[in-house]
């Protein structure tokens, strides 16, 4: 939240408020003002596609409510007639036809000089795993099959120390350059990276998966996604190819166990 | 507020030598604390006894800090003396750009204070008689000028900044290839043309701090350089040489020209690509030389050239580099350079072989089994371009069009150019209007890179612009007229029917 430019904006419309405007001017305001803060009141910035949406929507809210009753689409009638032909706002009036035109042309101008933008390689958050992937050789059912080494949490805390020293051992080794020290997505590489490594502090990254998720997502990587989620942006490697399996297991352990988080519980279904 | 609040305090603390008999140690309670949040987040770099004896600090270049040591490299204090308190906490809140020390925002305030008392227990000093260092003060910055900054250059020269940090300031002086910190580690002086990376943060305070207080444990030294004014002369040429972010780009344009040559080039802006290590195959670069690369492009009608730039220490001209060379898998990058010229410098443009159809390209790491990628390389030791075909890292093989090629190093930056021909039979097309994928590598032969252990990006693209463009003259004079008329058609219906009303 941008709390000068909001407090900007809440001051200019209590303002308004006080010069009466018709219901036309006050509309218009309106409009503007949700336009400012859908731009410049929110941090980090609301992506336009987004906020084109949104100005969409508030257009068709404002209609409704200047049409929807009989005195106020009476007052905004009467504010558009007199606009048109009232000597009072000649000025305004030859302003805007002048100005629209030119916004217009400006427009156009724009979008012809513009370099147009890469092909925008679009990122699903999180990929629908397959039911199995083969490790090795091996099927690893990632539906119903658990961590391996995940109940030694209860039942041999000991072992379960040594799992996830391991683990920190294949993170640091492995993970740290692009994941980062505090697993934020910010290692010291992870600029040269897009899509951005991801933030294993996100409440909804690996809070929201399951641990097989995890394997699948390690073991296969950029190359390994489904076709939809555009494979071969992610520069995530298929780490298959030089951890084990038990290495990727005792590093999915040290994730949750660093992050304080924990894996997603299986959902039972009668 | 209260920060400067704060550094006011301490600064009066410091000053008043009535008061300053103890050193802030804090209480047995917050050293608690700070024990057990830096076992849990810093311990796997620094040591669990603060001593950087890791399962982190093996892979990590520049090595995490010994807090045992008692030499730190950030302060605002005394060269050889200790940090003071607001330098820890800066050096965590702040972490360390291009380092494996990340920024910590997330630690509450009081949370920042337990970790540095607890640091402070990891060597004794801190708690004797020099565990209340001597602070420089940083005076008010004054305005800058084209006076001060060419000022700051003469003073850059006088205290021969330049032996170190290059004459253009690339990082490149003659001593830099012999420079070692006090672990005798090779270390690199500062590319001061990448502001962005400065460990020790890049505004003009922190620039200032630098070069007065050294960076212990680093041949940087300690400068009292007089008058003050000269001092901030110096910062604002350094400032002056980068911007403050670096910029990144997403596609570097191939600009349609008639000829190809250096004032073209010099008349397209450059598009500046982030260079990492290769960190997943055998023979992995966890510190790689290079650290950035700046891409120009033109095409002619039957021709494509791509003109790279990038800042290297030293010319490594000797010996000879391929993206084929087996690599020796021990982790050797930790010792001391290659300075007996095994590896020469080189660099790559990688292109998919054939344009991808949909999302799918050939995986960035030179290619796969399914798709492979051109690579058009130059060993820079050798006056010609060679041409390979990547199936992935470790099948790469030697083919493919002839490659033209002109390269050249001065002042801490190689200059190569690329020229190929513009459609050749079952190699990549530069058609128009395309957007053509392009990634690079880099290998730097005083890092002793080559193969698979080199400096490289993920994919970008190259749009090849269209030569004629339709002017937006016409468009625009119709949109606008054609608006204009709709307002005055409007305006005129409103007067007819409503006049007099």
């Amino acid at each position: 939240m941008n709390v000068l430019v909001i407090l900007a904006i809440i001051a200019v419309m209590v303002a308004l408020r006080f010069l009466k405007p018709t219901i036309v001017v006050w509309a218009i305001a309106w409009w503007f003002a949700v336009f400012a803060m859908a731009n410049y009141g929110i941090d980090p910035p609301v992506p336009t596609s987004v906020t084109n949406m949104f100005m969409a929507i508030v257009t068709i809210a404002l209609l409704a409510y200047v049409t929807a009753a009989e005195g106020r689409m009476r007052e905004a009638g009467e504010s558009l007639v007199a606009f048109f032909t009232s000597k009072k706002y000649f000025i305004p009036l030859v302003i805007m036809l002048v100005a629209v035109p030119l916004l217009v042309a400006f427009n156009v101008y724009s979008s012809m000089t513009t370099q147009p933008a890469p092909p925008a390689a679009g990122r699903t958050i999180h990929p629908p795993p397959p039911a199995t992937v083969s490790f090795k050789g091996r099927t690893v059912d990632l539906n119903n099959d658990v961590n391996p080494y995940r109940h030694l949490e209860d039942d041999d805390s000991e072992a379960f120390a040594q799992h996830v020293d391991n683990g920190r051992r294949v993170y640091y080794e492995n993970c740290v350059y692009c994941h980062g020290d505090n697993m934020a997505g910010d290692g010291h590489f992870a600029h040269g990276f897009n899509p951005i490594p991801a933030n294993f502090q996100d409440p909804t990254t690996i809070a929201m998966l399951q641990e097989g998720y995890l394997f699948w997502r390690i073991a296969k990587g950029g190359p390994g996604l489904p076709v939809e989620s555009t494979p071969w942006a992610s520069a995530m490697p298929a780490w298959e190819l030089f951890l084990s399996e038990e290495e990727i297991w005792d590093v999915i352990l040290f994730l949750y166990d660093f992050t304080d988080q924990r894996p997603r519980a299986r959902e039972v279904h009668e | 507020m209260r920060r400067a609040l704060s550094m006011a305090a301490v600064l009066a603390f410091a000053a008043s030598p009535a008061l300053a008999q103890e050193p802030a140690l804090g209480t047995q309670a917050q050293r608690d604390a700070g024990k057990v949040l830096y076992e849990a987040k810093c311990a796997h770099c620094h040591g669990l006894n603060g001593d950087a004896d890791a399962v982190g600090a093996a892979y990590l270049r520049p090595a995490p800090r010994d807090f045992t040591s008692s030499t730190f490299k950030f302060r605002t204090t005394m060269s050889g003396e200790l940090p003071s308190d607001d330098d820890i906490r800066r050096s965590i809140r702040e972490g360390m750009p291009t380092t494996g020390m990340p920024p910590w925002p997330t630690l509450s305030r009081a949370d920042v204070d337990n970790l540095v008392y607890y640091i402070k227990t990891f060597a004794d000093d801190f708690s004797g008689p020099f565990g209340i260092p001597e602070m420089i003060e940083i005076p008010k910055a004054p305005s800058v000028s084209a006076e001060t900054i060419a000022r700051g250059r003469e003073v850059f020269v006088e205290n021969q900044c330049v032996d170190c940090h290059g004459n253009g300031g690339r990082g490149s002086g003659k001593s830099a290839p012999t420079l070692t910190d006090q672990w005798d580690y090779h270390i690199r002086p500062a590319d001061l043309t990448k502001r962005w990376t400065f460990r020790n943060g890049s505004t003009r305070e922190d620039i200032y701090r630098t070069f007065n207080t050294g960076l212990d444990g680093s041949p940087m030294p300690a400068y009292e350089i007089e008058p003050i004014e000269d001092r901030w002369a110096l910062v604002d040429y350094v400032v002056s040489l980068s911007a403050d972010e670096p910029n990144y780009a997403t596609a570097v344009v191939a600009t349609p020209v008639t000829e190809i040559n250096d004032a073209a080039f010099e008349a397209t802006p450059p598009s500046l690509f982030a260079i990492v290590g290769q960190v997943v195959e055998p023979g992995r670069a966890f510190y790689p030389g290079i650290s950035a690369i700046e891409a120009r492009a033109l095409v002619t009608a039957d021709q494509v050239a791509v003109q790279l730039r990038w800042n290297d220490m030293i010319a490594d001209t000797r010996g000879m580099n391929g993206p084929d060379l087996p690599v020796d898998e021990t982790e050797r990058w930790i010792g001391a350079p290659d300075t007996s010229g095994t590896f020469s410098d080189a660099v790559a443009i990688q292109f998919p072989t054939e344009t991808p159809e949909g999302v799918e390209m050939p995986y960035f790491m030179f290619g796969d089994r399914k798709s492979s990628v051109d690579l058009w390389f130059a060993d820079l030791a050798g006056p010609t371009g060679q041409h390979y075909i990547g199936n992935g890292s470790g099948n790469v093989r030697a083919g493919g069009p002839a490659l033209g090629l002109r390269a050249a190093y001065d002042d801490g930056m190689w200059t190569a150019t690329f020229t190929r021909d513009r459609n050749v039979e079952g190699h990549i097309g530069f058609d128009e209007g395309a957007f053509v994928p392009v990634a690079f590598s880099v290998w730097d032969g005083f890092n002793a890179e080559s193969g698979n252990r080199r400096g490289l990006t993920s994919w970008y693209y190259v749009y090849v612009d269209v030569a004629e463009k339709p002017s937006p003259v016409g468009p625009m004079a119709g949109y606008g007229f054609l608006t204009l008329l709709l307002g005055v058609g409007i305006t005129a219906f409103m007067r007819r029917k409503y006049s007099g009303a």
